[in-house]
C-alpha cells in the first residue's frame, strides 16, 4: 500500500513539475519576444498545456472523486475560453495599432478572391 | 509503515510548497510584464496569465489543506478572469473608437462642430459603432 502511495506521489509530482516547466517556458517566451502578437503564442501555451498538466497531476494525487471531476471541469473550461480570449486580444491589437506596416501585414479577404487578386498580380 | 507514511507526508509538503513559491515568483514576473508592457494588449495578456497561475495556486492550496470545496473557488476564478479579458478588450476598443471619432471631427473643420454636437445628441449612432468594433 505504501509503495502504491509512493508511485502515485511520483507520478503526480512528475506531472506537476512538467506543468511548472511549461510555465517557465511561457515566462521566458513572454519576456524574450518583441511584440504582443508573438508573445500571445507563449501565453496561450501556458493557458492550456501548463494548467492542464498541473491539474492532471493534482487529479492523480487526489484520486478519483468529485473534486477531481471539478478539476477536470476547470481544464475543459480553459480549453474553450483560452482561444476566445486570445482572439479578442489579437483583434484589440489589430484594431488599435496605429502603424501596422511596422509589425504585421493584413491581407483583406477581397484580395484573395480570384477576380480581383488575379488582376493585381498580373 | 507509519514511518513511511510520515515521510510521504513530508515529501508532499516540500513538493507542493516549493511549487507554490515558484508560482508566486512567476506571478510577480507577470506583474512586471504588465507594468512594462508597451501596449494595452500586453497588459491584458499579463492579467490573463496571472489569472491562470493564481488558479493553479488555489488548486494546489486546496490539495495541501485537504479541502475539496476550494476547487470551486478555482473554477470561479478562471471564469472571472476570462470575463475580465472580454470586458477589458471591449472597453478599450470602445474607448479607441470614441477617441478616433472625436479626433476626426476635430480635424475636419469648423462646420463639423455642429455635426459633433449632433453626434452627441444621438447616442444610438455611437452605440452602433461601439458594437461593430
Amino acid at each position: 500500500m505504501t509503495v502504491f502511495e509512493w508511485v502515485r506521489f511520483l507520478a503526480g509530482a512528475a506531472l506537476l513539475l512538467s506543468g511548472l516547466a511549461i510555465f517557465l517556458i511561457e515566462m521566458i517566451g513572454v519576456f524574450r519576444f518583441k511584440y504582443v502578437l508573438n508573445r500571445m503564442h507563449a501565453a496561450a501555451m501556458g493557458d492550456t498545456l501548463g494548467i492542464g498538466l498541473c491539474f492532471l497531476g493534482l487529479i492523480v494525487m487526489w484520486g478519483f472523486c468529485f473534486t477531481s471531476l471539478k478539476l477536470f471541469l476547470v481544464i475543459a473550461f480553459l480549453w474553450f475560453s483560452s482561444p476566445v480570449s486570445s482572439h479578442l486580444i489579437a483583434r484589440l491589437e489589430v484594431t488599435t495599432n496605429e502603424d501596422q506596416k511596422k509589425h504585421f501585414d493584413i491581407e483583406a479577404l477581397d484580395e484573395k478572391l480570384p477576380e480581383s487578386g488575379g488582376k493585381e498580380e498580373l | 509503515m507509519g514511518k513511511g507514511m510520515e515521510s510521504l507526508d513530508k515529501a508532499y509538503g516540500i513538493l507542493l510548497i516549493g511549487i507554490l513559491i515558484v508560482l508566486a515568483v512567476f506571478v510577480v514576473l507577470c506583474l512586471i510584464r504588465a507594468v512594462i508592457g508597451p501596449r494595452i494588449a500586453d497588459r491584458i495578456l499579463a492579467a490573463n496569465m496571472m489569472g491562470t497561475m493564481v488558479s493553479v495556486m488555489i488548486a494546489i492550496l486546496a490539495f495541501l489543506l485537504g479541502e475539496g470545496y476550494l476547487v470551486d473557488i478555482c473554477m470561479i476564478y478562471a471564469m472571472i478572469s476570462f470575463l475580465a479579458v472580454i470586458v477589458l478588450t471591449k472597453v478599450y476598443m470602445g474607448v479607441y473608437a470614441e477617441k478616433k471619432q472625436r479626433d476626426e471631427t476635430l480635424t475636419d473643420g469648423q462646420d463639423v462642430s455642429e455635426n459633433s454636437r449632433l453626434g452627441q445628441e444621438s447616442p444610438g449612432e455611437e452605440e452602433l459603432q461601439y458594437d461593430r468594433v
